[in-house]
């Protein structure tokens, strides 16, 4: 086929990653092909198209501050970035309750005490957590055999310190603190920082001065628009790579498009995913047997589209957190274009309440997303002209998010294995990076930090 | 003691096609039903003879579980169901109705619908007052459901 031309580099998947590496070896003087199973990039970062040129994103979105990676990636290829709306009151809800606040602390004072010790607990243990051997961590063992539900609840009187994780894990993780190894979360905290600034839960939860702080202008998914358009037709669309083979000097892809010969290669997909690739020979086992234990989250986006963003007016942020195990939405956030319209409501269904409400007609889940929405800013938001969800566990080329979640037992046992070349073939994506794992941020990092192996194996070996 | 009938009225600015898909469904009832928390068995789309059950709130954070037969469907116009479960409460029999009307001048685009109940209390004169107090609370739970029906459809995008 005429373009089974052999690179220096062969690079899976289009995303964040892939795109960084891609990047990165071009500039150090590197042939590079990217396959991408997608008819797009950006895996988990994808614009929605508003009309009238507008954008709100159906993927990761959010950037704050030690994402450092990401920011100045976005600055390089003059994407921009604009503060998360963040003017007016915020809503917590518990039960059927709903309670206006300022402020970052929501008004639930039989809670406040519970959450303030579980936070400064689970920061003061999670700088104790070496970032690129949690398994060496002291207590290690201990904490990995149990989930970070289980660690909270043994140190605390209420389960408000449980609900606040859960209500952030239901969009980080997609998931619960029960899916979770406490070993694994402590990891996942103490990485929500750089070299300069330890990680905080506070950081990973909040929005000004946290990880939601920023938006990017024209949507996330434009970085890697503007990486593949200067990448050009390196990048190869509609080619699933369905098996990989090595033989110590040559690495064959073989794709739906075509197969591809590389001296190196930067699988830079999903973990659970590059365990599904045909390899000759087989993964070691212990990595094929990470890889099977990383699974994605269940994450869903719902978005309404207003013609105004109403709730402004009525001194709100748009901003809610729900506490109740039975709501369809964890968290809500003004999504709304920089432009100030039109008007957009996102809330996160994750976890149990992805359980719940996937397999359900969307009319059902569209009104069980409104109506979580309405108890936050009123029955105006029962009335979108545009709804939408992005589910990204039915995403062929995704299979789940927004990251990967590990349940007790398999950090200390295998951990190890992540990031260890197999061959000539480097791993990549957000689930490759200590800090910020599973964030855009961490997708930057890991592309870069695979790139540079290769380019020092690459310089090593001409030496 | 003799029956008690409680009954409560409102229009929905919903179609009655819609209302009555919605309340057909017998899995749906904790979505729009006040007081009860979840649906522990049903049957789909109601059928006369068959069952369901609930987990229902009854004072304060305590539940009972209750089993619904359904025992008449007019469609589009009325449903009745009879339950046992709600001790002191006895010989409980549900009943909906429905009649198309107009909203903001447009036939039909509305639903009137009747949510009814008939018991007889139990536990002689304790069950009086306990039916006493329990009555304003049952009147405003009809018409919060009746509330969150229509919030629901209208969520739905009709």
């Amino acid at each position: 086929m005429p373009r089974a031309a052999r690179v220096d580099v062969a690079i899976v998947g289009a995303g964040l990653a892939g795109l960084t590496a891609a990047r990165a070896l071009v500039a150090a003087g590197r042939s590079v092909v990217v396959l991408e199973a997608r008819d797009r990039v950006g895996g988990r970062t994808l614009n929605h198209d508003l009309g009238d040129g507008q954008v709100v994103e159906a993927g990761g979105q959010f950037v704050g501050p030690t994402q450092n990676h990401i920011l100045g990636l976005a600055a390089e290829l003059d994407v921009k970035t604009f503060p998360a709306y963040t003017e007016g009151e915020a809503v917590y809800v518990r039960g059927g309750r709903a309670k206006r606040y300022a402020g970052d602390v929501p008004p639930d004072p039989t809670a406040l005490a519970d959450v303030a010790v579980t936070m400064a607990r689970i920061d003061r243990l999670a700088r104790r957590i070496p970032l690129g051997a949690p398994w060496q961590a002291r207590n290690a063992a201990r904490l990995d055999a149990v989930t970070f539900d289980s660690w909270i609840r043994d140190t605390t009187v209420s389960a408000a310190g449980v609900d606040l994780v859960n209500i952030f894990f239901g969009s980080a993780y997609g998931g619960t603190a029960a899916d979770a190894s406490a070993l694994f979360s402590l990891h996942y905290v103490a990485g929500m920082g750089d070299e300069d600034h330890p990680g905080s839960i506070a950081r990973g939860i909040g929005v000004e001065g946290g990880a939601q702080q920023d938006r990017f202008v024209g949507g996330s998914q434009g970085v890697s628009l503007a990486m593949a358009e200067q990448l050009g037709d390196r990048v190869v669309l509609d080619a699933p790579v369905r098996a990989i083979d090595q033989n110590g000097r040559t690495v064959k892809l073989r794709t739906d498009a075509g197969v591809w010969q590389a001296g190196h290669a930067i699988v830079a997909v999903p973990p659970p995913l590059a365990g599904k690739i045909s390899w000759s020979p087989l993964l070691p086992a212990p990595q094929a047997a990470l890889f099977d234990r990383m699974p994605m989250g269940n994450l869903m986006k719902c978005e309404a589209v207003y013609d105004e963003p109403f709730w402004r007016e009525d001194g709100l942020s748009g901003q809610a957190t729900f506490r109740s195990p039975d709501s369809a939405i964890c968290s809500m956030f003004d999504n709304t274009p920089p432009s100030g319209g039109p008007g957009v409501l996102m809330g996160f269904l994750g976890g149990r309440a992805w359980r719940a409400l996937a397999h359900r007609p969307p009319r059902e889940r569209r009104a069980a997303v409104l109506r979580t929405f309405a108890r936050a800013v009123g029955r105006e938001a029962l009335r979108p002209r545009d709804y939408f969800e992005q589910d990204w566990s039915s995403e062929e080329w995704t299979r789940g998010g927004p990251t990967s979640v590990l349940a007790p037992g398999v950090l200390t046992a295998l951990g190890a294995w992540r990031d260890r070349p197999f061959g000539l073939v480097h791993w990549a994506g957000a689930e490759h990076a200590d800090y910020w794992n599973g964030y855009m941020d961490g997708a930057v990092r890991s592309g870069r930090d695979a790139a540079a192996a290769v380019i020092d194996v690459l310089e090593g070996t001409e030496r | 003691m003799s029956m008690t009938e409680l009954s409560e009225t409102a229009v929905l600015a919903v179609p009655v096609e819609r209302v009555w898909q919605v309340v057909s469904a017998t899995n749906r009832y904790a979505e729009w039903v006040d007081g009860v928390f979840e649906v522990t068995d049903h049957h789909g789309e109601a059928e006369v003879g068959r069952t369901y059950a609930e987990r229902n709130r009854t004072i304060g954070p305590l539940s009972t579980r209750s089993t619904w037969t359904v025992r008449e469907i007019e469609p589009l116009t009325t449903r009745i169901d009879t339950g046992e479960g709600f001790a002191p409460l006895h010989e409980m029999t549900n009943v909906f109705r429905f009649r198309p009307v107009a909203v903001d001048g447009v036939e039909g685009a509305g639903t009137e619908m009747t949510y009814a109940v008939r018991y007889r209390v139990g536990l002689g004169p304790l069950g009086a007052v306990i039916d006493k107090v329990t009555q304003p609370g049952l009147r405003k739970a009809f018409q919060q459901s009746m509330r969150n029906l229509e919030d629901l459809i209208v969520a739905e995008g009709q």
